[in-house]
Order: C-alpha cells, then structure tokens, then sequence
C-alpha cells in the first residue's frame, strides 16, 4: 500500500507522519503522535468522541483520513491547557460535574471551546444545538450544558 | 457534632460525607490523560479482529484461511479447531451453560466470532479478516421466541440437546432453558378466583442494549519467561475475570493479573466475558507478545450484552376500593443463543421477584421460562439490578391498568397499596425485606411540587379540545447491592466486596477496594467515607481500584452494588482503623479509652480541654511507638458480606404533549425524587440521576434490537440504535428524601440505577395516560413519532377539522 | 431480511423471441446491472459475479446461479442464484420465476416473480432501503432485457437503438447513479399509500 508523508500542526508542535491513503486522522493522532485523549466510539461520524478541531473547525477524526490534514492545524484536548493554565472550558467542565466516565469528555471540550468561538453568548437552546453532534451516556448533558453556559460567561468576564 | 466556627471549618477540611465534594478522577479527563483501555500500547503489541458470520444459524462447512496467513503482517488466524487442543473453544459462563469462544462447526447467531486474525497492526487485521473464506451452510432460523419449544422448532444447541439441564434446572425441550417459580401459585390463583376486579395486560419489554461509549476491548500480554499473564481490561468485575482466566488457562490466579484502567462507562455491559477477551488471551499466550483487541461498534451492538427482551403477563386482584388482593406475572425470556446473561448463579431472572414492588401485596406468583433464539447471548442488568427494571416496569404498567379499570386516580391507588412506614422491615409476598421505606411523604413531595391537581384541570382542557397531554408517574422500589453470600454468589464466589485501608506515618492514606468505577466517581466518595471516619481529609486520601495485583478481592461495580457494599466494606475497615487508634490515643493521653471522646478529626479525653490527639498524631505514634502488646503500623482489611439487600426507592412524575400529527412526544417536565438513603456526594448523586434517567429516557423512547425473519439484527450502528443527544433529551427536575437503611453502617443505598429502572415505566406511564381517555391501556416501548403515530392513526385522533 | 419482488415489462416483440432470449442463461444474466456469468458449468449450473458500487464502498458477489426448471409450454424459467460477498460479510439469495406471456395487441409481456434474502452487513445496514433497491435493480434488468429481445427481433432500427441502449450499460452496478431513482421510488412508496395502509 503506497505511504505518504504528511506534516501538521498538533497542538501547536509541527509533526510529521507516514501514512497510508486510507488510514483515519485519529489513529495517525492516538497511534502515531501518542495523543490518546482522542478517542473512538463508533467510527460513523455519530458520537462526537473523536472531535478534534481542524483549521478552526470541529471535525469528527474517525472520518477525516491522514492525508486530508496535511499542512493543517490540528488541535485535540491536549491542546486546550495553555501554560500549564486549565481553559475556561475545562475548569467548568470540572466545576459542573459535567463529566462522569470522561470517554466523550475530550470530544464534547474540543466542541464546546470551537462553539464558543462561533457563538460566545450562546442560550441554552443554542448550546443544546451546538453540541449535538456529541453523545453521552453517563450525564444526562444537564450539567454539560451548564458548563458551557459557565465557561462562556468566564470567559465574557475576561 | 460541629458547634463552633472552628469546629465547621475542620470538618468542612475534611470535605467528607454528605459534601458535594469535587471530583477527583475529573484533573485527569479534561486533559485527555484517562487510560482506556484503547490507550494501553505496549511494546511488540499486535492487534486481533474477527471473521464474524453473516448467517445466524449456519453450519460452517469449510474456513480456508491461506489467503489470510499469506498476507505480509499476519501472524496467526485461529479458529474453533486451534483451540480444541487447548479445551478453549467453549468456555463457561455465569449462568451455567457454555458459549463457543469461536464457532465449533455451527455459527448461532449472526456476527458470531467465526475466527480471529492476529496481525502486526489494526489495518492489516481487517484486511486479513476479508481474506479468510469461510463456507456456510444455512439453516433455519429461530428468531421468535414463542416458536421456540414448538416441537418442529429448529434444535438450535445440538452440543446439550440431550441434556435435561442447562445448568439452570430441568428442561422440557432442547430450545428452552429453565422454569424459575416464585410465590404461591395456588394461593394466588384463589385470591384471583375471589377477586371483585382482575386486570391483565401483556408487555413487551424490547431488547435493548446499554452501548457505553466505549466499546469493549482488551489487552492481554503474557510473559513467556515468568509464565505470568497480564490482562488490561474493560471489565466491571475485574476479580471473577482474574479466576475465570486462571480457571481457563491454568495459569496459577497468583501468574494473572487483571487490571481494569479507566473504563468509559459500563451499564451492565462490561460485566461478562467475551471471546475477543478469550483468543487474545489465547493468542497472547501462543505467539509470546501483547495482543490487543478492541470492537468497533457495529461488534459491541450486534455480540456483546444486550438487556431486557421479556414478554410478561401481568395480572393484578383487587376489591372494588383497589386494595390489590394478588400477583401475577407470567414470562418468556429471550436469552439469544446461550445463556450468558450476568447473574447470581442461583438466580436465572435475576431479582425479577421483587415485582410487588412498593405495594402491601398479600400473594403472589412469579413464573418465568427462558428460551435460546438465533439471536446474541445476554440478558445482563443494564443500568439496573438484575432483572428488577422489568419488575418495576411490569408492576408499575399494572397499577395504571388498574386505576384505570376502576376509575381511581392512579396517585391515589398508590396511596391506598403503599406498604405503610412503620410496617418496614417489611417481607414481601416473593420473599423479599424491604429494608426501609417511606413511600407516602415522597409521592405527596412530588405532587406539591407539580401542582398535580392543576395538571389534571390542564389535561382535562386540552382533551376537550382535542390535544393529547399525558402525565406519567411511577413509585418504585429497587434491590439493589448484591448481595448476601448465603443466596448470591458468581460461579460460587459469594458477592461480597472489601477494602483495604492502610493509614501511613505521616498520616495519609491509600486504600483500595474489590468495585472498580466507570464514571460513578469512587476516588472521590470513598475518600468521603475514609474522611469522615478517620477525620483524616480527603484530599490526602488516595483510592485504587481494578488491580488485582494490589485491591482486595471484591465482585466488582454492577447492580449499584459499590455503595451498598463496597462502601460498607470501606466504612467496616476505617471503624478496624478507628477502633485501633483509640487504643493508641488512649496511650498517648494516659486515660482509658472509656473515657475518650471522637471530635471530627481527634480523640478527646471527655472533661479535661486540651487533653487530645489528632488522627495524623495518632498516625505517627502506630508506627513510632504503639502501646505494648499493640501491633504496629494502622491499617485494615474488611471484607463485608452485606446482611441483606438496600431498597432505595423514588416516586416520579413525567408530562408529555403529543403532536396528534406527527406522533412526536415532547417530554414538558421530569420530576425525580430519590431516596437512597444516606448521601454521600449530593454533587455526584444529582448527576448520575441524570444521566440514569437520560438512559431511562433513551429505552422508552427509542432503543431497541430487532431482527428480521432471518436473524439479522437492524439496530446495530449508531445510525439506527437510539442514543439521545443534547436535541431530544429533556431538563431534569430531582429532588430527595433521605430514609437510611438500617443494616447499612451508612444508612446509604446504592442510586444510579434508580433513575433508568423508575423512568422508563414513568414515560410509558405518560405516553399512555395522553390516550387513557380513549380506552388505551397499554402500548409497548419504543414511544417512537411513527409508532405513536400509528395510535393515534387507528384511534383516528389525527383527523383535521 | 427478506423482499418479495412482482414485475412485468412489455416487449415490442414477438413471444416467441422473448422465449427464445430467457433460455439464453448467460444472456438473461448479464441483463442484471453489474453481473456477468463467469463459467457455464453444464446446461444448469454457472458460476458468476456481481459489483456493487456504492461511493467508495465496493461490494462484490461470488455465486452459483442453478436452474431449476425449464417449462418449454408454459414458457418459464426458474432459478435460484446464491452468492457470498468476497469479504465474507454479507450473503445474497434469488429464487426467480419469469415467463413470457403474449400481450394484447401483438408484442409480449415478460412476467416475474423474485424472493430476495439478503443477511449479514448488508441487511443490518442496507435492510430499509432493501425494496426500492431491489425494484431498481430489476427495473434496469426489465429494460435491458426488453432491449435484448428487440436486438434479437426482425425490426432492423429498433434493434440498432436498443443495441446502442445496451453499449451505454454500466459493466457494475452503480449505486450512486441509481441512488436518485430509489430515493424517488421511496417517497413514492410513502405518499402513494392510501391513508389507512400502513407498514
């Protein structure tokens, strides 16, 4: 099978990778980089766990091939903590108790940090809308949209 | 008890019992440093993936894996006839048949493992999965249970048909399984006899599946030099898997280690054993490195436990004021193609017994029968004790039925059946002690805070106009915490659960424990318990769990059985610790122990100020300089074996408006309330109501597996099984009474599973009370638009004016 | 997951061509969208192949098609085509029953009657949209067949037509090109109910 060599950006720190046409951007992400907070749930684009954000752009990393994010900045939730400094989004995350089993909580911080970007003074309505596209099973998504609404206005008051 | 400001601000330092104390496991998520088991990447690992069959009853006629064995990167394809040397192409399981770890010369069910391919990585795997050939000859299919014992059937187990028992008691056909009897069935039939008014009603409870987000998986490693295996695992019960493996390879328990990492949600799934578990295993230890295995989720929803699939009978005696007179439940189990579903080996329908549910019932009888179909092995407790959402949604479905049959509010029949507070401990028609109970104060909590009598006024309204609303309530009684080990025990390991506590020097702690979390946040709640016991601060307290190398020996987290148990066994050691460390502050302070009192976080000599030693002072002495005749060091080991079950139980109440259109059910409100008894963490006890109640919401509206003629399973991708998103699922009301359990050292009850067994019949309820004044008594789940469509279609609801 | 099919097409042509056409195994085989037969066994039984392309995802069937009875008077062909996709995931069967019938006004009638079962992935993932697939299937089947039978028949320029018809075939099925008739013929299917049917 033909390899390419492909370069992006991953949380700030240009990598390089070889990889096969059809190989998925989040294996080359968890298997090739070591970054494992990216994970996998149902390789059909349905549960939101392998959200990573692509050029400023949430995408669902089981169904992105490699290749596609040559010369592309990758962000994953190992990317959100600046400094050693938590992101609004993940304090709140933990303030909330927005997360019980944590499997969909990377995909559901990488969402909710490029939703706020899109829409910083969201409604409840608008936060359920934006982060439909990550499932959980564990919280009820009560306390998640309660995070976001927290996360938001910290960082409002910034 | 705190008086003082210092005195408040000591303990609130603890941050113990009953405070909503932030979670500890949460640093570790939110920056994508957990450990799933997907996460484990050891060096020379390899990857498994399975040859599955596309058949659901077929005899395999010929597997030619050349093709795949000469693929660059293959290192070995296995199938039941490389395991047969090794005794491993069938493996027990908990329920006392057997199930093929890979197809002997017959395929059950359709995605059965038919091989499995090893290779050096996941790609590659798949590839060779493709290449291996296998030849089938169909057979015919059993898909419908009630076709099963028909006596031209297709024999779907020919390795026992001749076998008058499955391990579950006699048989009466090759297809069926067991008969399990509960109650007094003459007495109960006289009691229907006599009875001014009979209700009966037949129930469909669909085959649904608890799908956590992460699927199943495995890495197993086995050292060729130590003769010692290595299993990360995705495994709620990391113990019994420890002796299932050492039962299977006989390997030594003490060369197998089973570590169960961060697992990402578990709901009953991760209970049993699965072959992709077995041939990794299995591999792992014939190639000599680490081999992983992890499903996609097409594998997890078409092979791994599922729950549910009953088609109960339910009957119900009552006087004319609907005092209920008797009980009765008739069963026909599902339970696919072997009997593996997870539960107390005595006990083949689990708790299903405890289906009189909140109610003074006076007799009862329980019948079940449980049946092989072409279909996946399971039956396991999703989000539930075993069997128990079944019980609950079968009594709770028949109070409705009743109230409606005699024109009593369904609140008020309630009322009237309600075992009374001071009737606990209460023993129930099926066997059960209800430990403790106040039903009445929570159901009329519930109806103040929804203004009931005001939703009645708004339905009777909207029904005159034409508007469907309907209102849902269910008052439940769970068992949860299995269980006493003189009638519950795991393939003969009675279910009881420990801890270990050890105290260091400076006086933190780590302790560990037999439960392993999967989200119900035990870091954080058993350090609560610790705390409050020990007065040492929960910040300073580490607990670990799911390594048997180093955790007591424990059944594991399913069946809210962590609390109940596991944190009974976590209280029982702290007291050994408490009790050892008033001896030592008893020497320190010169006094007799009689004479000292527990403030917090210190042993105080009563009567004398000042005279007082800190848990971290006493801490320090068990290691420098006990008292004579007093071992050193300060930890203890408890391993509890629980005297009974806990019964938490809750009164909810659902609205739903009903587009008589389109058939889309909108829930307008969900009012919970719980009581499980003594609260540990309110903070994590409100959010796994949620999220059991999200779960709750998911199966009554919209999961199910189903199957067409030929066995095929259409549900089994994301595309099609019903997971709510943030779109569909409804805000969450909860609220709480607190009734402790009396036999737990506690008073706490286990809660998690509460939400998903009490709202799944609380939606039912609604659905069906929005078409009451129709005469619809009951519909079965899922509440689907088309099939409440289809309702309110044939009741020619939907006609425009 | 199990579909019964009933179809007819009428054919500009006479009976007797449309007869002498349905006997010709390998011919009435390769009407069928991205099927070929691939060895001719003896007179009843063959080896062939399908292709089903639908986006990237490429499935390819291996089977036996056997025939299980040629009745001369009636004018029927029956038989039975089993297959298995090369990556042993999904299984497909036909029992097919099709017979030439003289239609009023000259010209004939091509009659036919197909069980389909489809297991595996392909009815756990494809089983909603398994009727219309299946009804388009045979649709481009009927018309290639009628085409053959014209190509067959005395009229020299319908004949060239339908040959130039036939050339324009795909060689596989093409799930994409058709995917905009399925989709058509599912809408239809809803809205064609008459109010009180229901699925």
């Amino acid at each position: 099978m033909a390899k390419h060599n492909i370069s992006f950006k991953l949380n700030g720190q240009q990598v390089n990778a070889l990889v096969e046409s059809r190989e998925l951007l989040v294996h080359v992400i968890r298997e090739q980089c070591g970054q494992t907070g990216t994970h996998i749930g149902c390789e059909t684009s349905h549960c939101g766990v392998c959200t990573v954000d692509l050029n400023g752009e949430s995408v669902k990393s089981c169904t992105v091939l490699a290749v596609q994010a040559d010369g592309s900045e990758v962000m994953t939730v190992e990317g959100l903590a600046q400094n050693g400094v938590l992101h609004a989004v993940q304090e709140a995350f933990m303030q909330e108790h927005g997360l019980q089993c944590g499997f969909c909580t990377p995909g559901m911080l990488i969402r909710a940090y490029r939703f706020l970007q899109e829409n910083p003074n969201p409604t409840e309505e608008e936060i359920r809308w934006g982060l439909s596209g990550n499932l959980c099973r564990c919280t009820g998504y009560q306390n998640i949209i309660k995070a976001v609404k927290v996360a938001a206005e910290k960082m409002q008051s910034v | 008890m705190a008086t003082t400001a210092e005195d408040l601000a000591r303990e609130d330092k603890l941050q113990g019992l009953g405070c909503s104390r932030k979670r500890k496991e949460d640093p570790r998520f939110i920056q994508g440093k957990g450990t799933y088991v997907d996460d484990v990447k050891l060096p020379g690992m390899l990857f498994a993936d399975m040859v599955r069959s596309p058949y659901a009853h077929a005899r395999i006629k010929s597997i030619n894996k050349d093709k795949a064995l000469a693929l660059p990167g293959v290192h070995a394809v296995l199938t039941a006839a490389d395991l047969k040397p090794l005794n491993l192409h069938w493996m027990p399981t908990l329920a006392g048949d057997v199930q093929a770890v890979l197809a002997d010369e017959k395929v059950h069910l359709q995605y059965q493992e038919v091989a499995v391919v090893i290779a050096d990585d996941r790609y590659i795997a798949a590839d060779a999965v493709e290449l291996v050939e296998v030849e089938y000859e169909p057979l015919p299919v059993l898909v419908d249970p009630h076709k099963a014992l028909d006596d031209d059937a297709p024999i779907l187990r020919e390795d026992i048909k001749d076998k008058d028992n499955a391990g579950q008691g006699p048989r009466k056909h090759p297809n069926h399984i067991f008969s399990w009897e509960v109650g007094e069935q003459e007495a109960t039939s006289r009691a229907f006899d006599e009875a001014e008014v009979v209700v009966k009603e037949e129930i469909y409870y669909p085959r649904v599946h608890p799908s956590p987000l992460e699927t199943c998986g495995c890495v197993a490693s086995f050292d060729k030099v130590k003769g010692s295996l290595m299993v990360y695992i995705t495994s709620q019960a990391p113990h019994i898997v420890r002796t299932v493996v050492s039962m299977l390879s006989g390997l030594p328990e003490s060369k197998v280690r089973i570590i169960s990492p961060d697992i990402g949600g578990g709901f009953g799934n991760k209970v049993g054993i699965y072959p992709g578990y077995v041939t990794a295993i299995v591999a792992s230890i014939v190639l000599g490195r680490p081999v992983k295995w992890v499903e996609d989720r097409m594998e997890h929803l078409s092979t791994t436990a599922w729950a549910r699939d009953y088609y109960m009978t339910g009957e119900l005696a009552a006087d004319k004021n609907g005092r209920i007179k008797g009980l009765r439940v008739n069963v026909l189990a599902d339970h696919g193609a072997f009997n593996s579903h997870a539960q107390p080996t005595k006990w083949p329908a689990g708790f299903f017994s405890i289906c009189t549910g909140s109610y003074d019932i006076p007799v009862a009888y329980v019948k079940v029968d449980g049946v092989y179909t072409n279909k996946a092995p399971g039956g396991v407790a999703y989000r539930c004790s075993f069997r128990v959402t079944e019980a609950v949604y079968v009594i709770e479905r028949m109070m409705d039925v009743l109230a409606q049959k005699l024109g009593i509010d369904r609140m008020e029949l309630r009322m009237r059946n309600f075992v009374k507070p001071e009737q606990f401990p209460y023993h129930t028609a099926l066997g059960w002690e209800l430990d403790s109970g106040d039903y009445h104060t929570a159901l009329t909590k519930v109806l103040k805070a929804v203004d009931y009598e005001g939703l009645i006024k708004e339905q009777a309204e909207k029904r005159s106009k034409g508007e469907l609303m309907g209102i849902g309530v269910t008052t439940f009684t769970e068992v949860v915490g299995a269980g006493p080990s003189r009638n519950c025990d795991i393939l003969g390991v009675g279910m009881f659960d420990s801890a270990e506590i050890r105290v260091h020097p400076t006086g933190s702690v780590i302790a560990r424990m037999g439960t392993i979390s999967q989200g119900q946040g035990h870091q954080t709640t058993y350090a609560q318990i610790i705390a409050s016991e020990l007065g040492i601060p929960s910040d300073e307290i580490q607990i670990e769990e799911g390594d048997t190398d180093t955790a007591p020996y424990g059944l594991g987290t399913y069946g809210s059985r962590s609390t109940p148990v596991g944190g009974a066994a976590t209280a029982m050691a702290a007291r050994k610790i408490h009790d050892k460390a008033r001896k030592i502050a008893a020497h320190l302070l010169e006094a007799s122990e009689n004479d000292l009192e527990w403030d917090i976080d210190r042993f105080k000599v009563k009567g004398v100020p000042g005279a007082e030693k800190t848990m971290k002072e006493i801490a320090w002495a068990a290691y420098n300089r006990p008292p004579e005749g007093l071992e050193p060091g300060l930890e203890a080991v408890n391993y509890y074996d629980p005297p009974n079950f806990t019964y938490p139980f809750g009164a909810y109440l659902c609205v739903v408006d009903i587009d008589k259109y389109t058939g889309e059910v909108k829930v307008r409100r969900f009012y919970a309330l719980d009581d499980c008894g003594t609260r540990i963490n309110p903070m994590i006890i409100e959010g796994q109501i949620h999220g059991g109640l999200n779960e709750g919401f998911a199966v009554a509206m919209g999961q199910e597996l189903p199957f067409d003629a030929e066995g095929n399973i259409l549900g089994n991708t994301f595309m099609d099984y019903f997971i709510p998103t943030t779109m569909e699922t409804p805000h969450w009301e909860t609220d709480y009474t607190v009734t402790p359990s009396p036999h737990h050292p506690l008073g706490a009850k286990g809660v998690a599973e509460s939400p998903h067994v009490g709202s799944i019949p609380c939606f039912t309820s609604a659905v069906v009370n929005a078409f009451a004044h129709k005469g619809v008594t009951h519909m079965n789940m899922p509440h689907t638009s088309f099939r409440v469509w289809q309702k309110i279609h044939e009741l020619s609801l939907d006609k425009r004016e | 997951m199990q579909v019964n099919i009933d179809k007819s097409f009428p054919i500009a042509s006479s009976a007797a061509a449309g007869w002498a056409f349905l006997q010709n195994i390998p011919g009435v085989a390769g009407c069928m969208p991205g099927a070929e037969i691939t060895e001719t066994i003896d007179d009843k039984n063959y080896k062939g192949k399908v292709k089903t392309k639908i986006g990237p995802a490429t499935m390819a069937f291996n089977g036996d098609i056997v025939i299980k009875g040629i009745n001369a008077d009636k004018r029927e062909l029956r038989l039975i085509g089993t297959g298995q996709d090369t990556k042993g995931t999904s299984t497909a069967e036909m029992d097919l029953t099709a017979w030439i019938v003289d239609a009023d006004g000259g010209g004939c009638e091509l009659k036919g009657k197909a069980t389909v079962t489809v297991n595996g992935k392909a009815a756990s993932l494809g089983g909603r949209m398994m009727t219309q697939v299946a009804d388009q299937i045979l649709n481009q089947f009927g018309q290639n067949f009628i085409n053959n039978v014209i190509t067959l028949g005395g009229d020299a320029e319908a004949a060239e037509a339908a040959k130039e018809q036939l050339a324009e075939q795909p060689k596989e099925l093409n799930g994409l090109a058709f995917a905009w008739s399925v989709i058509v013929g599912f809408f239809k299917s809803l809205f064609g109910k008459k109010p009180g049917d229901t699925a």
